[in-house]
C-alpha cells in the first residue's frame, strides 16, 4: 500500500523521481536518433523539463538535432516557439525540413530578461509544444524558472547556452554538450535526471533531412578552395548561367 | 408592455467624492432649500453621529460641531449621474437620465434576456456595490410610478428589497396603498388634501378628474393619471456618444504604477459597459497620465484582434503600465477608445473548444506584444520567391503563403550578409541568384555552401561584380 502511494507521488509529482530507474510514465517526443532515445531515460526528449544544450559556435549541427523531434510536433499540429533565435530563422529551410510554419512563433525580445520572461509566459501558457530558447546569460535562478514553468505547463523547452556556461550550476533536467569530432556530431549528456550520464557520437549523415541534402556533401569536380582574400577561380560559372 | 426600471441613488452627491464617503470625519453636502441651507447628502460618520437628510445646517451643528460642510455641486453629481447613464446602456437601450439622482431604464426585453427581473437587478446591485453606491430600485409599468416606488422622488422606500410590479392590476393596488404623502407635492397641495379628509392615494384616485382638477389644478391630475398610466408618458432617452473617453482624477497623486490599480479598474469598468451596450470590441486603446506639469504621457495599446473582455484588457494594461517608469507623478489617468470592430460571438457557441483554444493562444500573444512590442513576434513565411531576403517574410498570425520547393537553404539566414574572413572550402558548384529586374539595387549572386575547417557548413556568395570577396549569409545549424 505505502508502494503505491510512492507510485502515486512519483507519478503526480515531476520533481521527485527515481535514482537510475529506467521506467518513466512521461511521454516523451521521439528524438529521431536511436542512441539519444536509449540515452534518455523517458526514451525521448522529455516534456515537462529543460534540455539545455551547450555548445561553443553556432552551425555544428545543434538546431538539427531538435529537428526530426519538431517534424513529428508539426505532424501533431502542435505549436512551438523560438524565442531570441540568434539569426533569422529562415523559412524555406524550415519549411523542407518538414516544420509548420503556420504553427512557429519567432519571439525576437530587445534584451534576455525580455527573452526569459517570454519564454516563461509561453511555457506556462499550455498552448506550445516546445518553447526553445537562446540564452545568452541566465541566472540559476532563471533556469529554475523556467524548469518550474516547463513542469507546470507539461511543455518541452529547450535553452542553447555558450560552452563557457557549463561551469555553472543549472538546476534543469537535462545537459548536452555539444562538439564536432570529424564526420560526427558528439553528444556528451553531463547531467541525466533519472537517468546516467554518457557519451556517444551521431554521425551527420544522419541528419538525413539537414536542411534538404546529403551530409557530408558529396565532392563535386569543380569545387574550389578559396579564402576571402585571395581571389576566386572562374571555374564556378559552369552551371546555370544565364537568368533567361 | 413597457417596463421601467428607476435606479435611484439618493445619497450620489456624496457619493460621487470618494474621499468624503470614506472619511471618518462626519462630512455633509448641503444645499440652498427655500432661504435655509439644509443637508443633501451624509456620510457614514455624520450618520452615526444622528444626522440626516433634509435637517437644517443649524441643527446639524447644534449635534455634530465639528462637521465638515461641502456646498453641493450640481455640475459634479450631473455628471456622475451621466456617466452612469452610460453605464446602464448594457442593460437596455432607453435610458433617461431624471435628476437629480435617478436613472430610468426599459428593460421589457432586458429582463427576457437575463431570464427576469430579480436577475437583472442582482447584477445591477452587484456592479453599484462595488463602486461603493447606495442604490433603491423599482419595476413598474409606467415611469413615474417606478420612480416613485424606488424613492427617487421622495423618502426612501421602507423596504430594502426593490419593488417588482408585473401586471397593471399589482400597479393599482400597490398605488392605492399608498399614503398621499409619499406624493412629491407642494407643502400648500398637502396640507389642502389632508383638509379635504384624503390620506390613502385610493381615496384621490376615486375623485373624478373634474373636480381633482378644480380643487388642485391640473398638475396634480396629470400627475395621477401619468402614475397609472392613463395618460402617456414619454422621457427623452439618451443617445450615447461616438467613442469612449473617460478621465478619472487619483485621491493622490502617486508616482508609483501599482496605487493607479483601482483607478484603472473604475475606468475599465466604464469601457466594459460602453462595449457591451455597443456590442463591439476595441482593437486599440489609448490611456493617458496626466501630471501636474508638462504634458500627459500616453501609452498605446493594441490588440492583435478586438477584445470586448475588461479582465483580459485590464490586465494588458496592467503589464504596460508595470514596466512603464513615472518621471513625474500622475494626478489623473484617461481612458480613450476610438476604433471599434465587432468581436467574433463564436468562441461563446458550441464548439468551444477548437475556437476557445485559438482565443487564448491570442491572449498569450497579446500579453508577449503588451512588453515586447508589437514587432517582436512574427512567424516565418516562406515566401515563393528566389531572392533570399524575398523568401522570408514576416507575419502573424496570417495564412502562410504557398510553400514551393527549395533546393538547399540554411536554418539560419544573416539579417545582414558579413565579409568571411575565415578559410573554407567550396562544397557546391555555383547558385546564380539576380534580383529581380524591377528593384533598383544590383544584386547578382553566386551561392556556395561551404566547409570550415572545423566541420561547420556555411551558406556563402560572391558577388558578380566583384568575384574577389566571399560574403557570409547563412549558416547551417
Amino acid at each position: 500500500m505505502q508502494n503505491e502511494a510512492l507510485e502515486q507521488l512519483l507519478r503526480a509529482e515531476p520533481r521527485l523521481w527515481r535514482g537510475v530507474a529506467r521506467h518513466h510514465q512521461d511521454k516523451a517526443i521521439p528524438t529521431g536518433f536511436a542512441a539519444l532515445d536509449r540515452a534518455l531515460p523517458s526514451g525521448g526528449w522529455s516534456i515537462g523539463g529543460v534540455t539545455e544544450i551547450l555548445h561553443a559556435s553556432d552551425g555544428i549541427g545543434e538546431f538539427s538535432l531538435l529537428l526530426p523531434a519538431l517534424r513529428h510536433l508539426a505532424t501533431e499540429g502542435a505549436w512551438c516557439a523560438l524565442v531570441a533565435p540568434p539569426h533569422i530563422p529562415y523559412a524555406p529551410a524550415l519549411s523542407s525540413a518538414g516544420l509548420c510554419l503556420e504553427h512557429l512563433l519567432v519571439v525576437r525580445p530587445p534584451n534576455d530578461s525580455d527573452a526569459l520572461w517570454a519564454a516563461e509566459q509561453l511555457l506556462r501558457s499550455n498552448h506550445f509544444a516546445a518553447v526553445i530558447l537562446w540564452a545568452g546569460k541566465a541566472s540559476s535562478q532563471s533556469q529554475r524558472r523556467l524548469q518550474l514553468a516547463a513542469e507546470a505547463g507539461r511543455t518541452w523547452a529547450v535553452t542553447y547556452r555558450p560552452l563557457r556556461a557549463l561551469g555553472e550550476h543549472s538546476p534543469v533536467s537535462l545537459r548536452i554538450v555539444l562538439g564536432l569530432v570529424g564526420n560526427a556530431l558528439r553528444l556528451d549528456l553531463v547531467k541525466v535526471r533519472g537517468g546516467r550520464t554518457t557519451t556517444f557520437d551521431i554521425p551527420r549523415h544522419s541528419f538525413d533531412t539537414w536542411q534538404g541534402t546529403a551530409w557530408p556533401i558529396p565532392p563535386v569536380a569543380s569545387a574550389a578552395t578559396a579564402t576571402s582574400a585571395t581571389s576566386a577561380t572562374s571555374a564556378t560559372m559552369m552551371y546555370l548561367l544565364a537568368p533567361a | 408592455m413597457k417596463r421601467w426600471l428607476a435606479l435611484s441613488f439618493p445619497r450620489l452627491a456624496i457619493e460621487c467624492d470618494a474621499a468624503a464617503c470614506i472619511s471618518n470625519d462626519a462630512t455633509a453636502i448641503i444645499e440652498e432649500a427655500r432661504g435655509r441651507r439644509v443637508l443633501l447628502a451624509c456620510n457614514d460618520a455624520a450618520l452615526a453621529a444622528g444626522l440626516h437628510t433634509g435637517q437644517s445646517l443649524n441643527e446639524a451643528y447644534a449635534l455634530v460641531p465639528a462637521l465638515m460642510v461641502r456646498e453641493h455641486d450640481a455640475a459634479v453629481t450631473t455628471g456622475h449621474l451621466e456617466k452612469l447613464a452610460l453605464w446602464a446602456m448594457q442593460y437596455s437601450s432607453e435610458v433617461a437620465i431624471e435628476a437629480p439622482g435617478a436613472l430610468l431604464l426599459e428593460v421589457a426585453a432586458s429582463e427576457r434576456l437575463f431570464g427576469n427581473a430579480e436577475a437583472l437587478l442582482a447584477r445591477i446591485h452587484h456592479h453599484t456595490r462595488r463602486r461603493g453606491l447606495t442604490l433603491h430600485a423599482a419595476v413598474a409599468p409606467t415611469p413615474s410610478a417606478a420612480l416613485l416606488l424606488a424613492g427617487a422622488t421622495g423618502q426612501a422606500p421602507a423596504t430594502a428589497t426593490p419593488i417588482i410590479l408585473d401586471s397593471h392590476a399589482a400597479l393599482v393596488t400597490t398605488l392605492d396603498a399608498l399614503p398621499v404623502s409619499a406624493l412629491p407635492l407642494d407643502d400648500f397641495t398637502l396640507k389642502g388634501l389632508r383638509q379635504s379628509g384624503i390620506r390613502q392615494l385610493s381615496e384621490l384616485r376615486a375623485l373624478p378628474m373634474s373636480a381633482l382638477t378644480r380643487r388642485f389644478g391640473q398638475s396634480l391630475a396629470d400627475m395621477l393619471y401619468r402614475l397609472d398610466g392613463r395618460l402617456p408618458d414619454p422621457r427623452n432617452c439618451i443617445t450615447p456618444p461616438e467613442h469612449f473617453e473617460e478621465t478619472l482624477d487619483l485621491p493622490v497623486e502617486t508616482h508609483d504604477t501599482g496605487a493607479l490599480e483601482f483607478v484603472l479598474k473604475r475606468l475599465f469598468d466604464a469601457l466594459e459597459g460602453f462595449l457591451r451596450q455597443r456590442d463591439a470590441g476595441v482593437g486599440k486603446l489609448v490611456l493617458r497620465l496626466f501630471h501636474q506639469r508638462g504634458p500627459a504621457t500616453r501609452l498605446t495599446l493594441r490588440f492583435l484582434d478586438a477584445h470586448a473582455d475588461s479582465h483580459h484588457l485590464l490586465r494588458v494594461a496592467r503589464a504596460r503600465l508595470g514596466e512603464k517608469r513615472l518621471d513625474e507623478p500622475v494626478t489623473a489617468l484617461g481612458l480613450e477608445a476610438r476604433e471599434f470592430a465587432s468581436v467574433s460571438q463564436s468562441r461563446r457557441d458550441l464548439f468551444q473548444h477548437a475556437e476557445g483554444d485559438r482565443s487564448d493562444l491570442e491572449t498569450v500573444l497579446d500579453r508577449l506584444a503588451a512588453r515586447l512590442g508589437p514587432d517582436a513576434l512574427f512567424m516565418a513565411t516562406a515566401h515563393d520567391d528566389h531572392r533570399p531576403e524575398m523568401a522570408c517574410q514576416k507575419t502573424l498570425l496570417l495564412p502562410p503563403g504557398k510553400v514551393g520547393n527549395w533546393p538547399t537553404r540554411p536554418v539560419w539566414l544573416l539579417a545582414e550578409p558579413q565579409p568571411l574572413t575565415e578559410a573554407v572550402t567550396l562544397e557546391t558548384p555555383p547558385e546564380r541568384i539576380e534580383n529581380g529586374w524591377w528593384s533598383s539595387d544590383d544584386v547578382r549572386r553566386d551561392y556556395f555552401i561551404a566547409r570550415h575547417a572545423d566541420g561547420r557548413y556555411f551558406w556563402v556568395f560572391r558577388q558578380r561584380r566583384a568575384p574577389g570577396n566571399l560574403w557570409l549569409h547563412g549558416v547551417f545549424a
